[in-house]
Formats: structure tokens, C-alpha cells, sequence
């Protein structure tokens, strides 16, 4: 019986193929735009994972803040060595670490000069930096020699210099006072989006001896996980871990360290050291709005677009049922119940909406593979924003097709009103319409 | 013999606006099982309402109606349903085919309807009466590319697939030539004959009228006598 509904549907869905088509042109479209504008939020997305976690932050980071005086704050783990023990024993998802030395400093060249967000980095033990940074002169290696420094190819451009210059850097410390230290550019590397205009890589050495911190201090461990979706999971098993290992740690607050460092911790009073756990999402949130943003446009969009589509389907099955009155009559007069007519209708509904939307997302699968192919620069003024240097959508089949379906169950449920009415039609009435 | 169709006292007004437009006044008639039966009057005489009132496609507005010993004024919309679906065949004046499906489909589709029969049984079931009623050469044919007797032939073959034990058909031979409408009406008195169908059609034809067992003459909403074939003749 399915089969002969399935054809009644789809073959009353070809006697009208300009109507339909029109209609499954516009769910296709909907479904297309849904599909294209997640598929950019989710590129947006992974550029910034990809980037942040190669230049600020770990999946899970264990940092901290050491205040001298209740008024003054340091992003700072002392005696780091036993944090990464303790650390350890905790993470079985572990991929590797890396220990970072945090500071923020001028830079200042013979042309010009900018801020920085500066990295203290043993690059021998920076696997992430190897694989992700693309160096287009000098080489990552040297950074293991002291006062030396890795720009990304667009703070040189602002900067005028080239590998082999030397840089000043004035860094300003919790005394009020700024240190400075001569570094030299021995490596340039590509730009990976939004968080390599501003960070810089040094040694550690080199970063600590600026801000005159132990050999054992450092700013953060980053830890990397084998799954970075079991960030907060991790992140927050580490914050009971660690104080119960008898350190202090603070409360679950997801923003970034340096927004803590300068609004939240001088205000708090306590002195000395307290370890604060974060994921990279939690240090990249100053980011979220953008994000939030993106998605609630596209909300709007899709919505007004659905509400043109559930009145096309409406208008359509109300000129469908009216110019089938008298079949749906005969049909109920030779003994069709009710509830078959209603599935005859939803199925016709569904089928549409299965068709419009499955070639939307099939189409807009094709044009993010076709885009991502053709690795078109973003402009530099919308750069920031998209988070990319060149259009990247990521599209999965999995959701966009999961997305189709959505938008069919919409199409059927929309039906829904005008099926009902077309069972309830009177098989006598039906039979003598004149439509 | 025993009456398949009870029909007692039966009346039916429809409201037109605020006129009210008796169809059916105070009507009785008894079908018995086996007959072929015709309802002979006027257009606007009431014989659409009486067989759609049989037929279990619209109910009474007084009097009780009893098809298979069954009081349709009691039955729900499902059962009532039920009951067109495996007691009742329906041939109407314009056919009523489905347009998407073959010749095939549509003979087979109150049989699939119906429910417990296997293809192979559907299949034989609908090849023996598309041979019944000369159409096993256009069994794929969709309705649009036969002629109104082929399709007047399909809608008889679809009427009797389901085995119903009375066929209704309202003026099963006005869209048709007098040729093609007389074969039609000997197609359903050869059914009637071989598988003791009853059937009850209407017409003002009387040539159509001379096929049938008796006539029952209905004028102005009221019934006028039952005739046999002698006396109809």
C-alpha cells in the first residue's frame, strides 16, 4: 500500500510541477542559506579554535594569579613543575602540554610600534607550533636562543622589520615600572586570523627575565587534549583535583585570564597564589558575541524565510485539495477512512519538503566545497570578523542533511492543518464539488 | 429473499440559505439480494439523494436507513466508512477515476484498501475482472488515455473488486453514447448475473431502464411505484 501512496503522492506532486517547483525551490533555498550560514559560524569557529589554540591557550588551560599586595596581580603559577605532576594524574585524555610564560609588552621598531600579547614558549616542546604555524622567512628553531622573537607577517608589516632586526620591548610590571629587553626577529610567520595580529611568541627565558620571574614561574600550563569537547569536563575536574591536592583555586568564571587580571582579581582581597582552570573557549569568550550574533541573524533570516514557506505550503495544499475535492470525495465514498486521507496529503507535503530541502542541502554542500576550493581572501575590513583570512566553511553531510529534515517535519507539520480539513470533507459534498 | 437495502420513512431536506429544499419525502423501498434494480425519474427528483443516502455518503434527515441489516444512523463515520468499503460499490456518471494511477491501480486500490489479500491474490483478483470487462490490454494505461466507456468499464471492475454485496451507481451510462451505454449496462447485468451482485442504478433512460428487473419510479422527492420489467416496458 505504501508504494501505490508514494506514487499517488509523488505523481500528483508532477502534475503540477511548476507550482511545485517553485515551492521546493524556495525550501531548498531556506534549507541552502540555514546549511551555508552554519557552515560559516562552525569555519568562524574552528579558525578560532585552530588559532587560539595554537597561540593563546590550551583545550584546558591551568593558570592562575599571584598578587603580591591585595591591590597588584601577576598571571602567574609558582613552582609550576608540581602543578604539572599533580596535573597529570588526572587527565587520562591527555594529548601533551606545553608551559607558557605570559606577558604583554610594546614592541618598538626604528619605524614604528604596536602592543603585543606575548608568549613565553620553550619551542622544543611546542608541538602545536610546528604544525600549525607556517613560517614564510627565517626559522622557528632559533626561537629556542634567548632574546629572540617570532612575529606573524602582518605585525611585520606594521612594524617595517624582517628577520635579522631588532626589536624593543617595554613591558610594565606590577611595581609601576617598565622593564624593557632588546629582542631580535628570527622567525616571520604566516597570519593565522584575528589572535595573530596581536600575539607574539619569545623564549621563556627571555620573558621571564623581563618581568624578573623564577626559573620555576611560569603564566600557564596549556594542556591539549586527544578530545577537545571534553575541555570542561577536564577543566572542571581539574579545579576539585588541585584543591584537594591543597591548592587555591577560584571559582568557575568563563572569561578571559587577562580580563581577570585587570578587572577582577586587583578588586578581590587576598594576596599570594591561586590557580584558575579555563578552557579555550572560556579564554576566547570576549569573542562569543560575534558568534551569537552570526546566529542570531541567521535565526531571523531562516525564520522569515520558514514563515514564507509554511504559507506557500498552506496556499499550496488549500489549491491542491480544492482542485481534488471530487477524487478526495470518491476516494472517501468507495472506503477511505478519514486518517488515510490525511496521510495521503501529509505524505505529498512530506515528500516536497523531503525533495526541496534534500537538494537545498545537497546544493549548499556543493557550493561550501566549491567555496572552500577556491580559498577566496576575506577583505581585510570584514577579516576580524569572519575570524578567517580566506572563506572557510565547514559543513558536515551528517547535519546539513539533518538540518533537510528539519525543514521537511516543518513542511509536513505545516500541512498538517489543511490535511485535516480535506479528511474531514464530507465524501457526498466532495463528490458534487465543481472545482 | 432477504432486503440487503431497508430504506423506511425516509426524508432528506437540504438548506439552501435560509430555504429549505426537501430532497426526500417520506420514501420506503426494500432491495432484495440478487436484484438489478433502477431508479427512474425526473433530473431534481430526489434519485442521487436516495442512492447517496444507500451508499452511506450522506444520512437522513428522518427515517432509518438499513444496508447489510445494518441501521446507518446509529454507525460512527468509521464504521459507516467500513461498511461502503466492504459491502458497497460505487460506478459513478463521471466516472471518478484516479487520475495519477494506472487502470490497474485504480481496479486494485479498494482491495488494498480492504487489507488481507496477498499481491498474488490482488493480482488475479483484478486480472479476472479487467478480462470480465474487456480492459486487460490497457491494464497500464492511465484513465486519461481511454475512452469514457473504458473508463465507465474500469470504474465497474473497481466497483465489484472488493466483492461488496450491492453496487450503486448513479446515471452510470449519461456521459456515454446509447452504444457504449449499452454495454456498459450489459457488462453490469452479466456481473449481476454471475456473482448474484445486487445492483441499484438510476437513469431516465428507458432503454437503460428495459435492462433492469424493476423499476422504481420516484417523482418530486416521493416514490411513484415499483414496476417490473413487463410493466416498466
Amino acid at each position: 500500500m505504501l508504494l501505490v501512496d508514494l506514487q499517488i503522492a509523488s505523481r500528483n506532486l508532477l502534475q503540477h510541477t511548476r507550482r511545485n517547483l517553485f515551492l521546493a525551490g524556495a525550501l531548498a533555498a531556506t534549507t541552502a542559506l540555514l546549511v551555508l550560514l552554519n557552515g560559516l559560524v562552525d569555519g568562524m569557529k574552528a579558525s578560532l579554535m585552530e588559532s587560539a589554540t595554537t597561540l593563546m591557550t590550551g583545550h584546558v588551560n591551568v593558570g592562575g594569579f599571584y598578587k603580591v599586595t591585595s591591590g597588584t596581580a601577576a598571571p602567574l603559577v609558582t613552582d609550576y613543575r608540581k602543578v604539572l605532576a599533580e596535573t597529570r594524574k588526572h587527565v587520562p585524555e591527555l594529548d601533551y602540554t606545553t608551559v607558557r610564560v605570559r606577558g604583554y609588552a610594546k614592541a618598538v621598531s626604528e619605524k614604528s610600534s604596536m602592543d603585543l600579547v606575548l608568549g613565553g614558549v620553550e619551542v622544543e616542546h611546542e608541538p602545536g607550533l610546528h604544525r600549525v604555524l607556517q613560517i614564510t622567512a627565517g626559522r622557528l628553531d632559533d626561537l629556542a636562543q634567548p632574546g629572540t622573537l617570532l612575529l606573524f607577517e602582518d605585525q611585520a608589516r606594521r612594524l617595517e622589520v624582517k628577520v635579522g632586526d631588532v626589536l624593543t620591548l617595554s613591558a610594565p610590571t606590577t611595581r609601576g615600572q617598565s622593564n624593557t629587553a632588546d629582542v631580535r626577529v628570527v622567525a616571520v610567520a604566516r597570519s593565522v586570523g584575528l589572535m595573530s595580529s596581536f600575539s607574539a611568541f619569545l623564549p621563556a627565558v627571555t620573558l621571564r627575565k623581563l618581568y624578573n620571574l623564577r626559573e620555576g614561574n611560569t603564566g600557564a600550563i596549556h594542556l591539549y587534549l586527544k578530545d577537545p569537547s571534553k575541555a570542561p569536563e577536564v577543566a572542571a575536574r581539574l579545579r576539585d583535583a588541585l584543591a584537594q591536592a591543597g591548592w587555591r583555586v577560584m571559582d568557575a568564571d568563563p572569561q578571559p585570564y587577562w580580563m581577570k587580571l585587570f578587572q577582577k582579581i586587583p578588586s578581590e582581597d587576598w594576596t599570594g597564589q591561586k590557580l584558575d582552570m579555563t578552557t579555550w573557549e572560556d579564554e576566547m569568550s570576549f569573542l562569543s558575541w560575534i558568534f551569537s550574533a552570526v546566529r542570531v541573524l541567521s535565526a531571523i533570516l531562516v525564520f522569515v524565510l520558514m514563515v514564507i514557506v509554511v504559507v506557500g505550503i498552506l496556499n499550496t495544499l488549500a489549491i491542491a485539495i480544492r482542485e481534488r475535492t471530487r477524487e478526495i470525495g470518491t476516494l472517501r465514498a468507495i472506503g477511505m477512512q478519514r486518517r488515510k486521507v490525511r496521510w495521503l496529503l501529509l505524505l505529498e507535503a512530506g515528500l516536497l519538503g523531503a525533495a526541496g530541502a534534500g537538494a537545498g542541502a545537497v546544493g549548499a554542500l556543493a557550493i561550501a566545497a566549491l567555496l572552500n576550493r577556491a580559498h577566496i581572501a576575506v577583505p581585510a575590513s570584514v577579516e576580524m570578523f569572519l575570524m578567517q583570512q580566506h572563506l572557510h566553511l565547514q559543513t558536515a553531510p551528517g547535519r546539513a542533511f539533518g538540518y533537510a529534515a528539519v525543514l521537511a517535519l516543518v513542511t509536513t507539520v505545516a500541512s498538517l492543518l489543511p490535511a485535516t480539513w480535506a479528511a474531514r470533507l464530507k465524501p457526498v459534498t466532495a463528490m458534487h464539488h465543481i472545482g | 429473499m432477504s432486503a440487503i437495502v431497508s430504506v423506511e420513512n425516509v426524508s432528506k431536506t437540504y438548506h439552501l440559505g435560509k430555504t429549505e429544499v426537501p430532497a426526500l419525502r417520506g420514501v420506503s423501498l426494500e432491495i432484495h439480494a440478487g436484484e438489478f434494480l433502477a431508479v427512474a425519474g425526473p433530473s431534481g427528483s430526489g434519485k442521487t439523494t436516495l442512492l447517496n443516502l444507500i451508499g452511506c455518503v450522506d444520512t437522513p434527515t428522518a427515517g432509518v436507513v438499513r444496508v447489510d441489516g445494518k441501521d446507518t444512523s446509529v454507525l460512527s463515520e468509521r464504521a459507516l466508512t467500513d461498511l461502503r468499503l466492504r459491502r458497497i460499490g460505487f460506478i459513478f456518471q463521471s466516472f471518478n477515476l484516479v487520475p495519477v494511477l494506472s487502470v490497474f491501480q485504480n481496479v486494485e486500490f479498494p482491495l488494498l484498501l480492504q487489507g488481507g489479500l496477498t499481491r498474488g491474490e490482488r493480482q488475479r483478483r483484478v486480472g479476472e475482472l479487467l478480462q470480465a470487462v474487456g480492459l486487460s490490454d490497457h491494464a497500464r494505461h492511465r484513465p486519461s488515455e481511454l475512452s469514457g466507456g473504458q473508463r465507465q468499464r474500469v470504474a465497474v471492475a473497481r466497483a465489484l473488486v472488493g466483492r461488496p454485496r450491492l453496487v450503486l451507481a448513479d446515471e452510470p451510462t449519461a456521459n456515454l453514447d446509447s452504444t457504449t451505454g449499452a454495454t456498459i449496462i450489459d457488462l453490469m447485468r452479466d456481473m449481476n448475473e454471475r456473482d448474484q451482485t445486487t445492483f441499484l442504478f438510476s437513469t431516465h433512460d428507458q432503454k437503460v431502464m428495459a435492462h433492469a428487473h424493476a423499476v422504481v419510479r420516484i417523482a418530486d422527492g416521493q416514490l411513484q411505484a415499483r414496476e417490473t420489467l413487463q410493466a416498466a416496458s
